[in-house]
C-alpha cells in the first residue's frame, strides 16, 4: 500500500476559483533592501546554510516561426546566502536539450549578487558574455554555467532568464523541492485549449494555493522555412492560467532504504494529453489499449517484433543447442542472450539501432537487448511479449495513464507450458525467470493488444536463506562440525560476482574471517555456482581449534545474523522501502563439547512486530541431556513500511542485534 | 571406410581455415608465465612522440589488448581526452576474436564526444572521446590506433606500459625523435639498459621497448606503482607553452617560466591596498598581519575552478579575484601573494603535488609534476604555509593534503624544492576518556571526550567545517560501531593553531551493549577505538611495506556496572612493541567500576617484505584484544549454613 498523497493524478477543468489577493509575492527583480538582510536565521529551518527566498516558475504556449508551437519557460529566483556552506547555491547549471535539428535557447539571463556594505546594498553584476560558460557536455545536452561573483556569507543572490524550446512534448516538470528550504515556490502554466496536458503532482507537502482561471488568448505562428512567403496564422483561443504555490517547503533529506527521492520530493509534472481546435483534434495521451498499439507500430520499440525476422534464421540454432521442449528452448534463448550481449545502457525503454545491428554488435541497450530476447522467442514459436516498467531508483509508475516519462526499462514475458516467466537478459547474472529487485517497482505494463497491467511488487519478491549446522565430539573430545547453507537468491547473486571477481575462496575466505580465529573451516563445497537459476549451495567443515578453557562463550550464530541495526538513524521521514521480504532460519544442533556441562542459556524470545504479525523473529534454545539445539528465525513479510511504523521496526532489528549476540556458556565438569 | 576417409576430410577440411585464420593476436601465442594472475594481456603498444619544433609534436599511440575475462573489461576502452593544446587527428580500432580473426572495425560514428570538465570545476576545456566494443565473449583482443597533435612540448606525458595490476605486457616500445638542438631528460624505473638511440631526419631517435612483463598484483601497503613496474618519466628542457617560452632542465628554470606567467598579476585595486594597511598598519609582529590577512582572505573569497587554456599554469590577476571573490588555488594564492606585499610581507607562490598520501615525487627530475599551488611565507626563524583555497584551516596549517613533501618554491629568482612540514607522532594524537554507566537493561550510558591532533583532525575538521549540524548529527548516527544507539548531545570545539586541535563531547545511549543474562554479564571494555584491520598471511609477499603517517591513540574508559558482580573471565593485559607499533591494553574490575586502559602507536618507514607476516600478526593480536570480552558473574548470596 502506497500513501495516498504520493500519486495524485488530476485531470484539468476540475477547480476554478479566483487568486486571492494576498497570496501574491512581493518580490521584483532589483528590490532588495537592507531590510531584507536582517534575518540570519530562518524559522523554517534554523540550520539552513542557504535559504531560497522565492522560486517562481512559468510556462506559456507561443507561435514560432517554424509553423508551430514553442513553449517558453521563464524562471526567477532569490536566495540568501547564510554561511559559508551555503556558497554552492551560487554555481547555477541551465539545462539545454538538443536532438541536432533543434535546440533549447537561453535567453535574457540577469544574475546579482547583493550585499550589505556599511548599511548600504551593494550589487555586483554578472558579467554574461565573459562568465556564463556553455559546456558541450554530449550531443543531447549543452549546460549553461555561472557562478555568482562577490559571494559572501549574507549574500542575497537573484536570477532571471527564459528558455524556449519547440519540444512541447518536453514540458519540464516544477519541483517545488530540492536541496536547500524554499519560502516561496510558485509555479504558473497557460494552457491554451488546443494543447492539454495532464497534470501529476506528488509529494507530502501542501498547496498553498492551486487555482486556475480562463481567459480569451491571441496565438500567432509563422512557417518561413519554405522557398516562398512566410505563410502566417492569427487565432484565438482559451487559455486556462493555472497557478500552484507551496509556502515553507523544507529541504530534502536523503535516507536509507529509500528506493528513490524522486517518490518523495513535491513536484508536479505534465504529459500533452491530447491537441485540439483548431488543429486536427487527436489524442496524444490515451487509453493503455492504445498506448500499447502505438508502440507495438513504432518502429523503435514493436514493429519488428511482428515481422518473420528472416535475419535470425541464421543464429537460432545456435541459441536453441537442439532444446525440446518449449520451455528449455525459452531458456536456452534467455541464456544465449544474456551470456553473448552487453547492456550498454540500463535506463532505456526505446531502440536506438534496429534489432538486425544489435545481434551483429552484440550489445545493446536494456530495450535493444530484451525486445531482440523477444523476437527469438517469438522466432522459436514461443508466445513473448514485451513488458515496460520504471526501475526502483527511477520512482513510482502510475496504473491508470500511459505516462511514457515514468518508464525506463524494458523486459521480456513469455508463457510456456502454460507457465508464465518474467526474463530479463540484460543482466548477465541472472536466471531464467528472475528479475532484479530494481524492476520491483509497482505497476509495469506488458505491451500486447491485451495491454495487462502487471503488478511486480517487492513484497511478492523473498529473499529466502537457510542455514543448518550440526557440531558433534570427534573420538578425541574435540567439537567438529559441518554446515550448509543456502543464501537468499540475491545474496547468491552477489556471492557469484565475488567468486567471479576474486575466485571462490573469496566466499570462504569471508566465512572465515566471519567466524574467527577459533574455528577452522575445511572441505568447502559449492553447488550451481553455474546455475543461475536458483540459489547457490555452500558447504563446509568446521573444527574448533581454540583452547579449552574452564569456561567456553559459545555464540551459537557462527559469526552469521545481524551484528548492526540497518536503521540507525533515530528518526524517518520517508516511508522505508526494502527491495524485497525476508525469510531467514538458522538451525543448529550441538553435542555439548566434552567434559563441559551447560551453565547457561540465552533466554528464548518470539517478538512480533504487530498483531498483523508483518514481521517475527523467533529465538529458541534447548538442552536435552547432552544435546543441545538452537534455532533463530526472522521473518519479514512486508518490504514496504510506513514512517510511524519506523521506530516499532528500529526497536524490532536491535532486539534481533542484541539475541544473535547473546552467549551460550559452557563449564568444565568439575573432575569427580 | 568411407566413413572414416570423410572424417579425415572433414577434419582436415575444418582445421585448414582455422589455421589459416590463427592471426597475429590469436591468444593462443600469448607466453604462459603472462597469463598468470592477469585479466588483460597487452600485446603490442608503440609509442612515438615526434617533435618537431617546441609548438609541435604529433603523437603517434598503438595498442592491442587481449581482455582474459570480464574483470580486464574496463580496459577495453578507448578514452582519450583532448583541450586546447592537442587535438586528435585520428582513431581507428579492431576487435580481434581468440583466434585472432577480425570481427569488425570501429566506425566514426561510434565515438562518442563528451565534456570532460571535472566534478571541481566550474569550467575547463578538457573533453574526452569515449569507444568501447562492449564485446562478451572472452578472450577478445581489441586494437586502437591513435593519432594526436600537441601544440606544446610542456606536456610530455610518461610511458607506463603497464597501467596496472593483474596487467601483463608481452612487447611494448617508445620512440622519441627530437629534431637537432632539442634536448630533453629521461627518468625510467626497473628499466635495465639504455635506449637505442639512432640518426633520424634532421636529429636523433631514442628507443625503449620492454617484452614479457608478468602481471603484478598489488599488496598491501606496497610501495607506490612507479616503484613496481617498469616506466619512464621524460621532461624537455625547452618548451613553449600558450605563446610563452620556458625551461625546466632545473628547478630555478621552471621557477622562472612560473615568475613569468605571474608577471603584473599581483597589482591590487587601490580599495584592498587600502584594507590591507588598515588592517595590518601599526602591528609589528609579521606572523599577527599574516593571520589577520589570511583570514581576510578566507572570509572574502571562496574557491572556484575555472581551467581554460594557459589558465591551466597562469592565475587570474589580483584584480579578477578581488572584483569576482572566487578563484583557484593559483589565483587565491597570487592575490594573497599581493595582499602580502601590500603589507610589506615577502611570500613565494609554490608548486605542490597535492593529495592525501600522494608522496611519490622525482626530487632529482625537474619537470611539471604539480597539481595545486600553496603559498610559502619565509620568515627571518621559520616559514608559515597557507592553503589559499581553503576557508576554515587555520593560519599556517597544511593538513594531510600537501604536508611533508617537496615543493617548488618560487621566488623573485626562480624556484627551488622546499620540503613541507612534516606531522609526527606528537602531533597526530586522538587522545579518549570515556565516563560511562551500565544499566540493569544492559544500555550503556557514555561520555566521551575527545581531543584529536594534526592529521587526525583533519577529517572532524571537514565534517564540522562543511555540514550543518543536523547534518553532521546524520553523519554521527551512521558512523559510530555501535549496533543501535542514540546521540543525546554532540559538540565540538576547535584550537586553531598552527597544528590544529579538535575537542570532541559525544553523549551517547548504547542500546544492549553488554548482555546482562541471569546469572552473567557480557561486555566489551573497549568501547570506541577498535581497529577494524585484519589481514592475510602471506609467505610469498614480494614488496615492502610502507607506512607514511605516524599516531598515538590514547583511551581511558571507566564503566560503572551494576552492583554485585565478580569476574569470570578477564581479557589478560597485552603488551606489544615492535618496529611496526606499540600496543598495550589492560581491564581490572574494581569495586563496581570497570577501568581499561589502551594506547597504540604507529610508526613510518619502509619494511622489508619478508617482515611481512610480522605485521600480520601484530594486526591480528590488536584485532582480538580490541574485542576481548569481559564476563562477571552475579555473587551468590552466601547462604548461612
Amino acid at each position: 500500500m502506497k500513501p495516498k498523497l504520493l500519486l495524485n493524478v488530476l485531470f484539468f477543468l476540475i477547480t476554478i476559483s479566483s487568486t486571492r489577493a494576498q497570496d501574491k509575492l512581493k518580490i521584483k527583480f532589483g528590490s532588495v533592501t537592507a531590510d531584507d538582510f536582517k534575518t540570519t536565521v530562518y524559522p523554517i529551518d534554523s540550520n539552513a546554510a542557504a535559504i531560497i527566498l522565492a522560486d517562481i516558475g512559468s510556462t506559456e504556449i507561443v507561435g514560432n516561426t517554424k509553423g508551430s508551437f514553442s513553449l517558453l519557460f521563464k524562471n526567477y529566483r532569490r536566495a540568501h546566502i547564510l554561511n559559508k556552506n551555503g556558497y554552492d547555491i551560487g554555481n547555477v547549471e541551465i539545462r539545454l536539450y538538443t536532438n541536432g535539428e533543434s535546440e533549447e535557447e537561453l535567453d535574457n539571463l540577469k544574475a546579482v549578487t547583493y550585499n550589505l556594505e556599511n548599511g548600504k546594498v551593494v550589487q555586483t553584476k554578472l558579467e554574461i558574455k565573459s562568465s556564463v560558460f556553455k559546456d558541450k557536455v554530449n550531443k543531447n545536452l549543452v549546460v549553461k554555467k555561472f557562478t555568482f561573483p562577490n559571494i559572501k556569507e549574507g549574500s542575497i543572490i537573484e536570477y532571471e532568464y527564459k528558455i524556449k524550446s519547440d519540444f512541447i512534448f518536453n514540458l519540464q516538470p516544477w519541483d517545488f523541492q530540492g536541496e536547500y528550504p524554499c519560502l516561496w515556490s510558485e509555479y504558473n502554466f497557460a494552457m491554451p485549449s488546443f494543447y492539454n496536458y495532464v497534470t501529476l503532482s506528488q509529494g507530502y507537502h501542501p498547496y498553498t494555493i492551486k487555482t486556475s482561471t480562463t481567459s480569451r488568448g491571441n496565438f500567432n505562428m509563422a512557417d518561413n522555412r519554405g522557398v516562398g512567403a512566410t505563410e502566417r496564422a492569427n487565432f484565438s483561443a482559451n487559455v486556462v492560467d493555472y497557478r500552484w504555490a507551496m509556502k515553507d517547503v523544507p529541504a530534502l533529506k536523503e535516507e536509507s532504504y529509500t528506493s528513490t527521492l524522486r517518490n518523495h520530493i513535491s513536484r508536479i509534472e505534465f504529459q500533452l494529453a491530447s491537441i485540439g481546435e483548431p488543429f486536427t483534434v487527436r489524442q496524444v495521451m490515451a487509453t493503455w489499449k492504445m498506448a500499447t498499439k502505438d508502440l507495438l507500430e513504432d518502429e523503435d520499440f514493436g514493429e519488428q517484433l511482428s515481422k518473420d525476422n528472416g535475419w535470425l534464421s541464421e543464429v537460432m540454432p545456435l541459441a536453441l543447442r537442439g532444446a525440446a521442449t518449449t520451455t528449455a528452448k525459452a531458456k536456452n534463448i534467455y541464456e544465449w542472450v544474456r551470456d553473448n550481449f552487453t547492456c550498454t545502457n540500463y535506463g532505456r525503454k526505446y531502440l536506438e539501432q534496429p534489432l538486425k545491428n544489435v545481434l551483429k554488435n552484440k550489445n545493446g541497450n536494456v530495450a535493444e537487448i530484451n525486445l531482440l530476447l523477444t523476437a527469438m522467442l517469438r522466432k522459436a514459436n514461443i508466445q513473448a511479449d514485451p513488458v515496460i516498467l520504471s526501475t526502483r531508483s527511477h520512482g513510482y509508475t502510475h496504473s491508470a495513464y500511459p505516462l511514457m516519462d515514468r518508464y525506463n526499462y524494458v523486459i521480456c514475458r513469455t508463457e510456456t507450458e502454460g507457465k508464465e516467466f518474467f526474463l530479463d537478459a540484460s543482466e548477465p547474472g541472472m536466471g531464467f525467470g528472475r528479475l532484479g529487485f530494481k524492476c520491483y517497482n509497482g505497476y509495469a505494463r506488458i505491451i500486447s493488444p491485451g495491454a495487462e497491467e502487471i503488478d511486480l511488487n517487492a513484497s511478492t519478491l523473498k529473499e529466502v536463506k537457510n542455514t543448518t549446522v550440526f557440531i558433534i565430539n570427534d573420538e578425541k573430545g574435540n567439537s567438529i562440525g559441518s554446515i550448509q547453507q543456502t543464501p537468499g537468491y540475491f545474496e547468491s547473486v552477489r556471492l557469484r560476482s565475488l567468486a567471479k571477481e576474486k575466485g571462490k575462496e573469496q566466499v570462504f575466505n569471508d566465512f572465515k574471517k566471519m567466524m574467527g580465529e577459533d574455528i577452522k573451516i575445511s572441505n568447502t563445497r559449492m553447488d550451481s555456482l553455474l546455475n543461475y537459476d536458483v540459489p547457490l549451495g555452500i558447504a563446509f567443515d568446521i573444527d574448533f581449534i581454540g583452547d579449552k578453557e574452564d569456561i567456553i562463550y559459545f555464540n551459537p550464530m557462527l559469526g552469521e545474523g545481524f551484528k548492526e541495526n540497518p536503521f540507525k538513524s533515530a528518526e524517518r521521514f520517508y516511508p522505508v522501502e526494502m527491495p524485497y521480504t525476508i525469510d531467514e532460519t538458522y538451525n543448529l544442533q550441538m553435542e555439548v563439547p566434552k567434559g563441559y556441562v551447560v551453565d547457561e542459556l540465552p533466554k528464548g524470545a518470539v517478538v512480533k512486530f504487530n498483531e498483523e504479525e508483518d514481521a517475527t523473529f523467533e529465538y529458541r534454545v534447548s538442552v536435552s541431556g547432552s544435546n543441545l539445539s538452537f534455532r533463530s528465525r526472522l521473518v519479514i513479510k512486508k518490504a514496504y513500511f510506513l514512517p510511524e511504523e519506523y521506530e516499532v521496526l528500529r526497536e524490532f532489528f536491535a532486539l534481533i542485534v542484541k539475541k544473535q549476540g547473546e552467549q551460550i556458556v559452557f563449564k568444565k565438569k568439575a573432575t569427580p | 571406410m568411407i566413413k572414416q576417409v570423410l572424417t579425415i576430410l572433414l577434419t582436415v577440411i575444418f582445421c585448414l581455415p582455422l589455421m589459416a585464420g590463427d592471426g597475429e593476436y590469436a591468444v593462443g601465442k600469448i607466453p604462459v608465465a603472462l597469463l598468470k594472475n592477469a585479466n588483460v594481456v597487452k600485446r603490442f603498444e608503440e609509442t612515438r612522440y615526434e617533435i618537431s619544433s617546441y609548438t609541435k609534436m604529433k603523437v603517434y599511440k598503438k595498442d592491442v589488448i587481449t581482455i582474459l575475462n570480464e574483470n580486464g573489461d574496463e580496459f577495453a576502452g578507448l578514452f582519450e581526452f583532448y583541450d586546447k593544446f592537442r587535438s586528435i587527428k585520428s582513431i581507428e580500432g579492431k576487435i580481434y576474436d581468440a583466434t585472432g580473426k577480425e570481427v569488425k572495425s570501429l566506425k566514426p560514428r561510434d565515438v562518442e564526444d563528451r565534456s570532460a570538465v571535472s566534478e571541481i570545476s566550474l569550467m575547463e576545456d578538457s573533453r574526452v572521446k569515449i569507444h568501447h566494443f562492449y564485446h562478451r565473449i572472452y578472450p577478445y583482443t581489441v586494437e586502437y590506433e591513435v593519432v594526436i597533435e600537441f601544440s606544446t612540448t610542456f606536456m610530455f606525458p610518461s610511458w607506463f606500459p603497464q597501467p596496472a595490476e593483474k596487467y601483463a605486457v608481452e612487447k611494448s616500445n617508445i620512440t622519441v625523435s627530437v629534431p637537432d638542438g632539442f634536448s630533453f631528460r629521461y627518468k625510467a624505473f626497473n628499466y635495465t639498459g639504455e635506449p637505442s638511440i639512432v640518426p633520424a631526419k634532421d636529429g636523433k631517435s631514442y628507443n625503449w621497448q620492454v617484452n614479457n612483463l608478468p602481471a603484478i598484483l598489488k599488496e598491501y601497503a606496497a610501495p607506490e606503482w612507479p616503484n613496481l613496474t617498469t616506466c619512464i618519466y621524460f621532461s624537455p628542457d625547452k618548451f613553449e607553452f600558450g605563446g610563452y617560452k620556458g625551461a625546466m632542465d632545473s628547478w630555478n628554470a621552471l621557477g622562472q617560466f612560473q615568475l613569468l606567467l605571474n608577471q603584473g598579476r599581483d597589482k591590487l585595486p587601490d580599495a584592498i591596498k587600502q584594507k590591507v594597511h588598515q588592517l595590518t598598519d601599526g602591528i609589528t609582529e609579521p606572523r599577527e598581519k599574516i593571520r589577520i590577512l589570511y583570514e581576510y582572505l578566507q572570509k572574502n573569497t571562496r574557491y572556484v575552478s575555472i581551467q581554460l587554456g594557459i589558465g591551466g599554469l597562469q592565475p587570474f590577476d589580483a584584480a579578477y579575484v578581488t572584483a569576482k571573490a572566487y578563484g583557484d588555488c593559483k589565483a587565491l594564492s597570487n592575490y594573497m601573494f599581493a595582499l602580502l606585499k601590500e603589507a610589506n610581507i615577502k611570500s613565494c607562490y609554490t608548486q605542490i603535488k597535492s593529495g592525501e598520501g600522494k608522496y611519490f615525487f622525482l626530487s632529482d627530475f625537474p619537470s611539471d609534476q604539480f597539481n595545486h599551488i600553496i603559498l610559502c611565507v619565509p620568515l627571518p626563524k621559520d616559514t608559515v604555509w597557507l592553503e589559499c583555497t581553503s576557508q576554515t584551516l587555520p593560519t599556517g596549517y597544511l593538513s594531510g593534503f600537501t604536508s611533508n613533501r617537496p615543493a617548488l618554491v618560487v621566488d623573485e629568482n626562480g624556484g627551488h624544492l622546499i620540503h613541507t612540514p612534516r606531522y609526527g607522532i606528537k602531533e597526530n594524537f586522538q587522545h579518549r576518556n570515556i565516563k560511562a554507566t551500565l544499566n540493569e537493561e544492559g544500555t550503556l550510558l557514555v561520555n566521551a571526550q575527545t581531543s584529536y591532533g594534526g592529521l587526525q583532525q583533519d577529517d572532524i575538521h571537514g565534517l564540522i567545517n562543511n555540514l550543518s549540524k543536523d547534518k553532521v548529527k546524520e553523519y554521527l548516527h551512521e558512523q559510530l560501531d555501535f549496533a543501535t544507539y542514540d546521540i543525546s548531545k554532540f559538540n565540538y570545539v576547535e584550537n586553531k593553531t598552527a597544528v590544529p586541535t579538535i575537542e570532541e563531547t559525544l553523549d551517547i545511549a548504547v542500546t544492549n551493549y553488554a548482555t546482562i543474562t541471569g546469572k552473567r554479564l557480557f561486555i566489551v571494555p573497549n568501547i570506541m577505538t577498535r581497529n577494524g584491520r585484519k589481514l592475510t598471511a602471506d609467505d610469498e609477499r614480494k614488496y615492502d611495506m610502507v607506512f607514511t603517517t605516524d599516531y598515538r591513540d590514547v583511551d581511558s574508559v571507566e564503566i560503572i556496572i551494576p552492583a554485585g558482580y565478580n569476574p569470570e573471565s578477564m581479557p589478560q593485559d597485552v603488551a606489544i612493541s615492535n618496529k611496526f607499533g606499540k600496543y598495550n591494553c589492560s581491564v581490572k574490575l574494581s569495586g563496581n567500576k570497570l577501568l581499561y586502559y589502551r594506547s597504540i602507536e604507529r610508526y613510518t618507514g619502509r619494511f622489508p617484505a619478508k617482515e611481512y607476516n610480522d605485521l600480520v600478526k601484530f594486526y591480528e593480536a590488536i584485532y582480538k584484544a580490541d574485542r576481548s570480552k569481559v564476563v562477571l558473574v552475579k555473587q551468590e548470596t552466601t547462604k548461612g549454613f
